[in-house]
């Protein structure tokens, strides 16, 4: 795969000052937001990229957008120097973010596009083209000529991917795009953004809705503390723990302590109780293969129901922050 | 009426807090709200200086004039500056139900609960140039000038509330209409000058209609000793404008939709 | 180059159009609103008519004023306010309040075209339901007569005193960037425009001093000069210049103004993209 988006040593320290002591003293203060990110996205991709409040990630997505400088390191998008070749650059790129809203809020949508339109240059011929496409995929024909105040919170959001690819940008950053909505409206905003990738378009995503990337994304970059702590698929991620498995057990009769005990001794740990008869465990494949796991359960639990799936992402990722985050 | 007292302390002592956690610039707002006062008695000043003037009038009668008006400004804006553009904000936005919800009369309770501490300084210039002027051109002041002077006072601060009550109460038709004070403001400014000034039909109206030289010229001119005629049949009339202003907002709550959606 | 030139002319006409179609679409909401002006203008003229028709009782001119025209320097003082209002202050403040000006930063427009173009768009609507009705209500309600002196000067100045306003209200706006808290300074700044623009009273009524140190600020160039050159005649501080001579004078605060806008604006932009010291 062609590579968009790549990044080497790419760093941002602010310099603030802390109030000293006395009236007029302050104290100069450095602060490392991004520290040495190193990546590489791919044509046609959807990123994911994840991170705790204040992890860097909004800092990391600011500068591959061209607004803001970085420190150290350097970034090339389609070839360009997002900051250096800022005009020409964002001319190329689009982004929506949830909580920044481009479009006009007292006027219908279709009359924010048009205001666009201009802004980005986009011959008429084009706009109309995109435009229909956009407005079918998203199924929002009779709601762009309405002001936007009144549309609902996911009409809304439908509007802002609009605004953002009327100009057919080839990479499209999106910051927190299903916050706040539904679920319907989240899954017709995640079929859009399948479907334009389907059409070559590049996506980078920051989200906290884990979904969002499950659902959204095979790469997954995951930034903690400023760093790149993590940087490979959605597959690659689960495995990242170990092969441990999530294992709920249904019991013929309450488990004693030394039953369970016994699990432990077995390398199982137990994690949760929800009643009784009801116990979950955690298991490491690597040292207890599924033939030994059975066994070893069935020897000292009388076991009537038995469910085994993979780790969560929430626990993936608390994981991964808690080992290398801050 | 303790229930109103208590919210109403409870919401000065919020408004205190807040003035002096963000006490620059509160100290900054309520000089430029004093200044943007006192723009009118400069403009006094400056026709004076130029040598011309309103005939009959020395300079510092005017001004006194307008000082009572800058003091009346103050003191109505500390309890009802707020009312026009809360009551705007709320129903554009749709969250006058806040208001209704509450086991309280909403009139009162908007009242009571938007201080406009900026105001107080606009009172206290208000004040020290009334103080200033009068010392300069009340002569032989009597205790009956001092009554009268308090309540045509009085009476204009029921004319302030009045406009106030009679823009809020557009707002439920006007909806969102943010320049709503303008009105008031424009209209205000027949009552700081000498009513003279103005031909009959506009000094008739100033004085019975909507009685705006109540707010500055005829409780100066109670002061100086400048009995005017149909001074006390139009105090009467203010208090008549301030019921019609409260009788108004209440029909208008009826109109409130909230907005759908 | 030249083609290139071109291109760009015509894509900044185009963004002119698009935003302030918007705009004016946008507001077009509330233009019911604006026809407060048309009672609030005619009520503050009235009484500005009668102030200084008792005024004028016993005197011929005052610093050289006839009453005639002071009438129509309010007049026009009133109407000028009504085409050159400006809000890109608070409008830019609070993009950089709400960090919505990074909406900004990723298109391909520089935000002082887009917020010029918002004025455009807000002021044809002023011009629909605030210039016009109270221009009419001055000339056939109150029969006083708003011919300019000479109609291209006015038209010129006109233009000026409307960059100029833009200017001086969207460099107030970038110091957002800097100030946590502009209101302040925009407070201020209004104040100071209030009595120094002449919408109060004409200039030549202020101290010597105070008149002389209004050519080195830009408040005159906003209200003063524009309605003195509708009148015909001007002069500021024992200084009397000739209609050309003055909005000769306001172009050239126009472009120092745009050069100080200039300096700011990038200067905000290192400090928004970081990239400053």
């Amino acid at each position: 795969m062609e590579p968009v988006i790549e990044v080497e040593g790419l760093s941002k320290s602010y310099v603030t000052y802390r109030r000293g002591k006395g009236l007029l003293r302050r104290e100069r203060v450095t602060v490392t937001a991004v520290d040495d990110v190193s990546l590489t996205i791919g044509a046609g991709e959807i990123c994911g990229m994840l991170g705790p409040n204040g992890a860097g990630k909004s800092t990391t997505i600011k500068m591959l957008c061209g607004a803001l400088l970085p420190s150290a390191g350097t970034v090339r998008v389609l070839g360009y120097e997002p900051f250096r070749d800022r005009r020409r650059y964002v001319q190329e790129i689009g982004a929506v973010f949830g909580q920044k809203s481009q479009l006009v809020w007292d006027i219908a949508p279709i009359d924010s596009f048009a205001m666009n339109k201009a802004i980005y240059a986009v011959p008429d011929a084009q706009y109309r083209e995109t435009l229909d496409e956009l407005v079918t995929l998203l199924d929002v024909a009779d709601k762009i000529q309405v002001p936007t105040r009144v549309l609902s919170l996911g009409e809304r959001m439908k509007c802002e991917f609009i605004m953002a690819m009327l100009h057919r940008p080839k990479v499209v950053f999106l910051d927190e795009p299903t916050i706040g909505l539904d679920v319907i409206a989240k899954a017709a905003i995640r079929d859009f953004v399948r479907g334009m990738q389907a059409r070559g378009t590049t996506f980078v995503l920051t989200t906290h809705d884990l979904e969002d990337v499950e659902r959204l994304a095979e790469h997954v970059v995951i930034i903690g503390g400023g760093t790149k702590v993590f940087d490979g698929t959605l597959h690659d991620l689960r495995r990242s723990l170990g092969e441990t498995r999530i294992v709920e057990l249904t019991l013929a009769r309450p488990a004693g302590g030394a039953d369970l005990a016994g699990l432990g001794a077995a390398g199982l740990a137990v994690v949760g109780r929800r009643s009784e008869l009801e116990v979950t465990i955690e298991a490491d494949l690597r040292s207890l293969n599924p033939a030994e796991l059975l066994a070893t359960l069935s020897q000292r639990l009388e076991i009537t129901d038995i469910s085994i799936r993979e780790l969560p992402m929430e626990r993936v990722i608390t994981e991964i922050y808690a080992t290398n985050g801050r | 009426m303790r229930r109103y007292l208590a919210a109403y302390r409870v919401c000065l002592r919020i408004a205190v807090r807040q003035a002096t956690t963000y006490r620059a610039s509160f100290v900054l707002s309520s000089l430029i709200a004093l200044a943007a006062n006192l723009a009118f008695p400069l403009v006094t000043v400056l026709i004076y200086g130029s040598g011309a003037g309103f005939p009959g009038w020395t300079a510092d009668e005017v001004l006194l004039i307008q000082a009572v008006f800058t003091l009346s400004t103050g003191l109505s804006g500390m309890v009802l500056g707020a009312v026009v553009w809360v009551t705007t904000l709320r129903v554009r936005e749709g969250t006058l139900e806040v208001v209704l919800l509450k086991p309280l009369r909403p009139l009162p309770f908007i009242v009571l609960t938007t201080v406009q501490p900026e105001s107080a300084g606009v009172g206290l210039g208000g004040a020290v140039l009334m103080g200033w002027a009068a010392s300069r051109s009340v002569h032989g002041l009597t205790a009956a000038g001092v009554l009268a002077f308090l309540g045509l006072f009085v009476a204009g601060l029921c004319v302030m509330a009045g406009v106030a009550l009679i823009m809020a109460a557009t707002s439920f038709r006007w909806v969102g209409n943010a320049r709503l004070p303008e009105i008031a403001d424009s209209v205000h400014a027949f009552g700081r000058h000498p009513l003279r000034v103005f031909p009959g039909a506009v000094q008739g109206a100033v004085t019975f209609v909507v009685p705006v030289a109540m707010v500055g010229f005829y409780p100066a001119s109670a002061l100086l000793g400048r009995e005017a005629a149909g001074m006390w049949p139009a105090a009467a009339m203010c208090v008549a404008f301030l019921a019609g202003g409260v009788w108004l907002y209440h029909r208008q709550i009826r109109n409130y939709q909230g907005v759908g959606g | 180059m030249a083609r290139q030139g071109m291109r760009g002319w015509t894509r900044g006409w185009a963004v002119l159009r698009a935003v302030s179609v918007v705009t004016y679409k946008e507001w077009a909401a509330y233009r019911t609103h604006s026809l407060v002006s048309a009672f609030v203008g005619p009520v503050y003229f009235v009484v500005q008519y009668f102030i200084w028709t008792a005024v004028y009782a016993d005197a011929g001119t005052l610093h050289g004023l006839e009453l005639t025209q002071m009438i129509r320097y309010f007049g026009a003082a009133t109407l000028i306010g009504y085409l050159t209002m400006d809000f890109a202050d608070w409008n830019l403040s609070m993009l950089v309040r709400t960090g919505r000006y990074l909406t900004f930063a990723l298109r391909p427009v520089h935000h002082r075209s887009f917020a010029f173009a918002q004025k455009v768009g807000h002021r044809t609507l002023g011009f629909a339901f605030e210039f016009v009705p109270c221009l009419a209500i001055f000339v056939l309600l109150f029969r006083v007569d708003m011919r300019p002196a000479a109609i291209g000067w006015l038209v010129v100045t006109l233009a000026l005193a409307f960059l100029m306003g833009f200017l001086v209200r969207y460099c107030l706006g970038l110091t957002s960037f800097w100030l946590v808290e502009a209101g302040g300074l925009q407070g201020v700044f209004a104040l100071l425009s209030g009595l120094f623009s002449g919408a109060l009273i004409p200039l030549v009524f202020f101290p010597h001093w105070l008149q002389v140190a209004q050519f080195f600020l830009p408040f005159q160039y906003m209200v003063y000069v524009p309605a003195m050159v509708f009148t015909g005649t001007y002069s500021l501080g024992s200084i009397a210049m000739s209609v050309p001579q003055v909005v000769g004078c306001q172009a050239g605060a126009v472009v120092v103004m745009y050069a100080l806008s200039e300096v700011l604006y990038r200067a905000a932009m290192r400090r928004f993209t970081d990239a400053g010291s």
